[in-house]
């Protein structure tokens, strides 16, 4: 049983992680975001941890991977939901999430979500790089 | 049996320990500048435990305010040595999990070149010399333009019918 319910809105995949994730169900996870990319071409992934009270360094390494793996099958991933508790126990580990983009909510996140994605195609429509970064 | 020598030392430790808790209370300001914009003034030296402080303070208010742009003003920071910096960035990264761009100002031709010195990497994060150059900057990523409405400010600061003599 999946532990983190994925939804797919437009273009947008969303996962909300419950509390109670295991190292598993982060496999799982990411298994299941990765098919799911696969199959529906969509070009972002929003995963809301607002739920967890504590992120490791096993979930916090997941979070880099998903976002790497999801990025190799042309997404972007926004994290969003942070704890301020969570933030500083993750610098505390020295896990910034380096090159993970996140966000405070998922408002804010799927706003960022859609920048990233218009950037993309503004990028690949005019042939060069301009890209920019949030 | 309790002497006026203890009862002297009792209402001077009291006494040091409410300046401790004020001065606690003033070390952790943090200002709402402009919508979507938070300033930290850090005034003082930075040590494990303040910089913890400031961190709950920050990261509170951001979850608050839900700021996208934080400025870090170290003009009022005397030294900024390897620790100061290890703090100061800690801060940064908290800060960008939570979604919000981190810009450190105020630094000084003394805290560049000691940085410099140390060879402390700070290229991962925007720096800015003065508060009003930051200022600028956050405007600027949140898509804000500020602009002159009349020739000088003393036009505009002058009350209706009243000749400033300008």
């Amino acid at each position: 049983m999946a532990r983190a319910p994925i939804i797919r809105i437009g273009e947008v995949l969303i996962a909300t992680v419950q509390e109670d994730l295991n190292d598993q169900d982060a496999v799982d996870l990411q298994d299941e975001l990765n098919q799911q990319l696969e199959r529906t071409g969509s070009s972002g992934v929003l995963l809301d941890v607002s739920q967890l009270k504590l992120i490791d360094s096993f979930l916090g390494r997941m979070l880099r991977d998903i976002a790497t793996g999801a990025r190799l099958l042309g997404a972007h991933t926004v994290v969003v939901g942070i704890q301020p508790a969570v933030a500083v126990t993750l610098v505390e580990l020295g896990l910034e999430l380096t090159g993970v983009y996140t966000a405070l909510n998922s408002e804010k996140g799927l706003q960022l979500l859609r920048r990233l994605m218009a950037s993309e195609r503004a990028r690949y429509r005019s042939g060069n790089e301009r890209s920019r970064i949030h | 049996m309790s002497s006026g020598h203890e009862v002297e030392t009792n209402r001077e430790a009291r006494t040091i320990e409410e300046q401790r808790q004020t001065i606690l209370e003033l070390q952790t300001p943090v200002i709402e500048v402009w919508n979507g914009i938070l300033t930290l003034p850090i005034v003082g030296s930075v040590d494990t435990a303040r910089s913890q402080e400031m961190n709950e303070a920050l990261l509170q208010k951001i979850v608050d305010t839900g700021a996208e742009i934080v400025i870090l003003d170290i003009t009022a920071v005397p030294v900024v040595d390897t620790a100061v910096a290890k703090h100061l960035l800690e801060t940064v990264s908290a800060s960008r999990l939570l979604g919000a761009e981190v810009l450190i100002v105020g630094l000084s031709a003394r805290t560049a070149m000691t940085l410099v010195h140390l060879g402390l990497d700070l290229s991962g994060v925007t720096t800015r010399t003065t508060l009003a150059k930051g200022l600028q900057l956050a405007f600027s990523l949140l898509g804000l333009e500020v602009v002159r409405r009349r020739e000088s400010a003393s036009d505009r600061l002058a009350p209706d019918g009243l000749d400033m003599g300008v």
